[in-house]
This record gives structure tokens, C-alpha cells and sequence, in this order.
């Protein structure tokens, strides 16, 4: 009973949700527009079910895409991360570095990469991955430097040397901030692949989406907006869920 | 003088790796290890020093800063009211927080076929800025209320102060540092927000540029872009970090 309740409330909170729908069927419905310049949300929903055989392949892939540029992402940041916690020297030079590389914007990065790697599956993935490697790696090493004196002091006194001090501690310690920037950066692995996607226009729901505006399939493009919102509602909380457990396992 | 001393050598390893990171990319682009997709910088660097060059990115990058900046105002002035709104009425809290969890994983792509019929085609790239500025200052804002304490909360209430005046006295100031915070954060989110939505068919701008030297295949105007794009972005934040420091010494 007590679960049903919270099932309730947890919906009911969703009223934002419902309170766009229903202006956005009125903003419709009082300007008069017909299909072609915005569809109803109700027609929208009912393409998705219709057509949903024809989105389920262009959904896989990107978030196939997004999720292998996730993983990968936090890997190659992670290990980079403890590469250069590893020397001082290094940190210095890689971190101002790594702040410029960030700054720039993933749409200035896509068009680079698809021009430098060339248009198709790597260059969606790389751009994913690429986009999702920084977060990491600041968070990682972050984490790392500020690893509490005591812990090292501990470990010095009993004899550790650094790997050590990495394999038993350091790793653990940077674990909750490496699954943050998992969390934050899921939406954005999906942004990405999709902005890659749609540039490039092979597959996925990017390239859905920019077909269907070309070939004026308004119910379509729309519909793949929702799919795509769906998608990254659903990677972002199953980042969320990760990030728990890892921080109830860990601290 | 031992922090002196650190700092000295903090300065020489950024500069040796702001140095190695620009070497490199001549480096690349020299011997073209990238393929003809990565030009060497100076290269780039000629290419915005011709008259036409400069003018065509100086005239575009002021389009997107523009939209940018609109969409910063606005996003931020938006986050603050919706989170003021969450504070004092307590019901709208949980609701508030999830449609901007939503909001935020909204692909911003996606709005643009909304965007494009409701703002138009020069309007979507400031919309798109003030939505990806939004969520960031709301979160930043709430979290930023949340850091009274119970004590300092009970201390006014009882010297009897209204709760507008406690927002007021306690709960605006106290905000200021985590508000800052999320600026520099935003800022870069905005530039990114502006330039998504100039793909979409915006008549000028940063965005548009990138993507229609991709496609025609000029490298150095397209570097010239992504790299006038960065800076801006760069800049913004360092701006920003170093207002942070100071909201911080004021007001914490």
C-alpha cells in the first residue's frame, strides 16, 4: 500500500510533464497550425507507437553510441587521470591543457572530428568519446589530489609504496567523483551522438530527425525529439542509479 | 616564500603545456599526420589575419556572443525566480526539481523543430542558450538556499522577521557564492547552447559557420571558427572564476 502511495506521489510530481503537454496541444490547436508547421502532441505520441519498429533500429544505435562513448569516455579519463596524478611534472603541463580542450564547444569539436576521422560510426563514437573524457578526467584527478593526509600518512607508515597507496586507496577514494561525472556527463553523451549523428547523417536518431525535417515529416521529427528525450531520461537515471550504489558501496 | 616559489613553478608547467599543446597542433598539421582535415596552425592563424577572414569571424562572433549573452541574462534570470518559487512555496519543490532534471536531459537538439516554429530561426539560438543556462543556475541556486543553517533560520524567526524578510537577509546573500558558481558554469553552457541552435538554419553565427565550412571543405575557416568559439568560451570562465573568488571572500 505504502509502495502504491509513493508510486502515486512520485507520478504526481511529474505535473510539470503534463502541464507542457497540454499547452503545447492548446498552443496548437489556438494558433490553428496544421500538421506540417507543429503536429499535436497526441499524433506525436501515436507515430512513436505506430512507427515503432521503424525507430527502434535508429534508437539502438544511438544509445549504443552514447553508452560506448560513455564507458569509454570515463575509462580514458580515469586512466589518464592516474597517469598524470603519477608525476607532478606531468599534472602541471596536462592540466592547463585539459582546461583549454574543454572549453571548446562539442560543436566546433564534431564538424573537426568528422572531417579528421571521417563520416560514419568512428566518428560518432570518437566524438562521444572525446566529449565524455574530460569530465572524467578532471573529476578523477581531483579526487586523487585530494586524498586526505592522514590516509596518506597511514599508508606511509605501513610500509606502502604509491602503487599501493593508488590500488587501495586512491582508487576508492576517486570511484564517487569519477560516478558524478558519469552522472553529469550521460545527457551529454547522448547530445553529442546525437549532434554527430545528425551532422553526419548515416544512422541514429540524429540522422533520423534531420531526414524527417528535410522530407517535411513534422509528426516524425517531432516524435524522434520525443524518442531522444526518452533516451537520455532513461541513461540519465541509469547513471543516477550507478552513481548510488557506487557511493553506498564505497563510503 | 616556499608558495612563491610553487607558484613559479606552477606558471612554467602551465606554460610548457599550453606551449606543447600548440606545438603539437602545428606539429599535426605540418606533417599532415591527421590528413588535410587538421591544417597547421599558422595556417589558421594567417587565414584569420586576411581582412575578409577576420571581418567574416569578428562579425559572426559577435552574433553568437550576442545570443549567448541573451540567453545567459535570461537563463539565469529564470533559474532564480523558479527556485525562489520552489523555496517559498514548498509544494512546487519536488516538482520543480524533477521537470528540471527532465529539462536537462532533454537533448537540445530535439527542441529544435519546437524552437524553429515558436522563436524562429534567429530567436531558437538564444532560447536554446537560455535553456541550457537554466538548469545549471537552478541547481546551483537551490543548493545554494540550502546552505543556511537551521540555527541562523531560527534566529531570525525569532528577532521576527517575515519570510520575505528572511529570504532577503539570510538566504539571498547567503546564495551569492554557489549562484557565481554556477555562472562559470553556465557561461560556456551558453556559448555551446548558442551555437546548436545556429545549426539549425540561423541566418549568422558561429554555429553556422562550422558547419557550413565543414561541409565545403574549408579547413581554416573552420578551425579559425571552432578555435574563436573556444576562446570565448575560455574566457567567459576565467572571467567568471575570478568574480567567483571574489563573491566568495564577500560573502562567506
Amino acid at each position: 500500500m505504502s509502495r502504491l502511495r509513493a508510486v502515486g506521489a512520485g507520478a504526481l510530481h511529474l505535473w510539470p510533464v503534463a502541464l507542457v503537454l497540454v499547452l503545447w496541444d492548446l498552443w496548437v490547436v489556438l494558433n490553428g497550425y496544421t500538421a506540417t508547421v507543429a503536429p499535436r502532441p497526441w499524433d506525436v505520441i501515436a507515430d512513436v507507437v505506430d512507427g515503432f519498429g521503424d525507430y527502434l533500429p535508429y534508437t539502438a544505435y544511438t544509445l549504443g553510441m552514447s553508452l560506448g562513448g560513455l564507458v569509454g569516455g570515463t575509462i580514458v579519463g580515469f586512466v589518464g587521470a592516474v597517469l598524470v596524478w603519477w608525476s607532478a611534472a606531468l599534472s602541471g603541463v596536462v592540466t592547463p591543457a585539459a582546461l583549454v580542450i574543454r572549453s571548446v564547444p562539442i560543436t566546433a569539436m564534431i564538424p573537426i572530428i568528422a572531417r579528421v576521422v571521417g563520416y560514419g560510426d568512428p566518428a560518432v563514437l570518437a566524438s562521444t568519446v572525446l566529449i565524455c573524457f574530460f569530465p572524467a578526467f578532471v573529476f578523477t584527478l581531483s579526487a586523487l589530489t585530494a586524498i586526505p593526509d592522514s590516509g596518506r600518512d597511514l599508508f606511509r607508515v605501513l610500509g606502502a609504496g604509491r602503487a599501493q597507496l593508488l590500488g587501495r586507496y586512491g582508487v576508492l577514494h576517486a570511484l564517487p567523483s569519477l560516478m558524478v561525472s558519469v552522472r553529469i556527463t550521460a545527457p551529454t553523451a547522448v547530445l553529442s551522438a546525437m549532434l554527430a549523428e545528425f551532422l553526419m547523417g548515416a544512422n541514429g536518431l540524429g540522422a533520423l530527425f534531420s531526414r524527417a525535417r528535410s522530407y517535411m515529416d513534422m509528426e516524425r521529427a517531432w516524435g524522434t525529439a520525443l524518442v531522444a528525450t526518452v533516451v537520455s531520461v532513461v541513461v540519465f537515471i541509469l547513471a543516477r542509479l550507478l552513481e548510488r550504489r557506487v557511493a553506498d558501496r564505497v563510503s | 616564500m616556499i608558495t612563491g616559489a610553487r607558484t613559479t613553478t606552477r606558471i612554467a608547467y602551465a606554460a610548457a603545456g599550453a606551449l606543447l599543446l600548440v606545438v603539437g597542433a602545428q606539429l599535426i598539421g605540418q606533417f599532415e599526420l591527421a590528413g588535410k582535415a587538421w591544417p597547421p596552425l599558422t595556417d589558421v592563424l594567417a587565414y584569420v589575419a586576411t581582412p575578409s577572414g577576420s571581418s567574416l569571424i569578428q562579425r559572426n562572433l559577435l552574433v553568437t556572443l550576442g545570443a549567448a549573452g541573451q540567453g545567459f541574462v535570461i537563463g539565469s534570470a529564470v533559474a532564480l525566480l523558479g527556485a525562489t518559487a520552489a523555496l517559498l512555496v514548498p509544494i512546487l519543490r519536488p516538482g520543480l526539481d524533477r521537470f528540471a532534471a527532465i529539462l536537462n536531459a532533454v537533448p537540445t537538439i530535439a527542441l529544435a523543430p519546437l524552437l524553429i516554429t515558436t522563436a524562429g530561426r534567429e530567436g531558437t539560438p538564444a532560447v536554446i542558450a537560455a535553456l541550457s543556462v537554466g538548469f545549471v543556475m537552478f541547481v546551483a541556486t537551490t543548493s545554494g538556499f540550502a546552505a543556511t543553517s537551521a540555527p541562523q533560520q531560527d534566529l531570525l524567526t525569532v528577532f521576527g522577521a517575515s519570510r520575505r524578510r528572511r529570504l532577503a537577509l539570510l538566504e539571498l546573500p547567503r546564495s551569492v557564492p554557489a549562484f557565481v558558481d554556477g555562472l562559470t558554469l553556465a557561461a560556456p553552457a551558453a556559448i555551446l547552447g548558442a551555437t546548436i541552435g545556429e545549426w539549425f538554419g540561423a541566418p549568422q553565427g558561429i554555429g553556422l559557420l562550422l558547419v557550413s565550412a565543414m561541409q565545403n571543405y574549408q579547413m581554416a575557416l573552420l578551425w579559425a571558427a571552432a578555435l574563436a568559439a573556444t576562446l570565448a568560451s575560455l574566457v567567459a570562465y576565467l572571467l567568471l572564476v575570478q568574480m567567483q573568488r571574489v563573491a566568495v571572500r564577500r560573502f562567506s
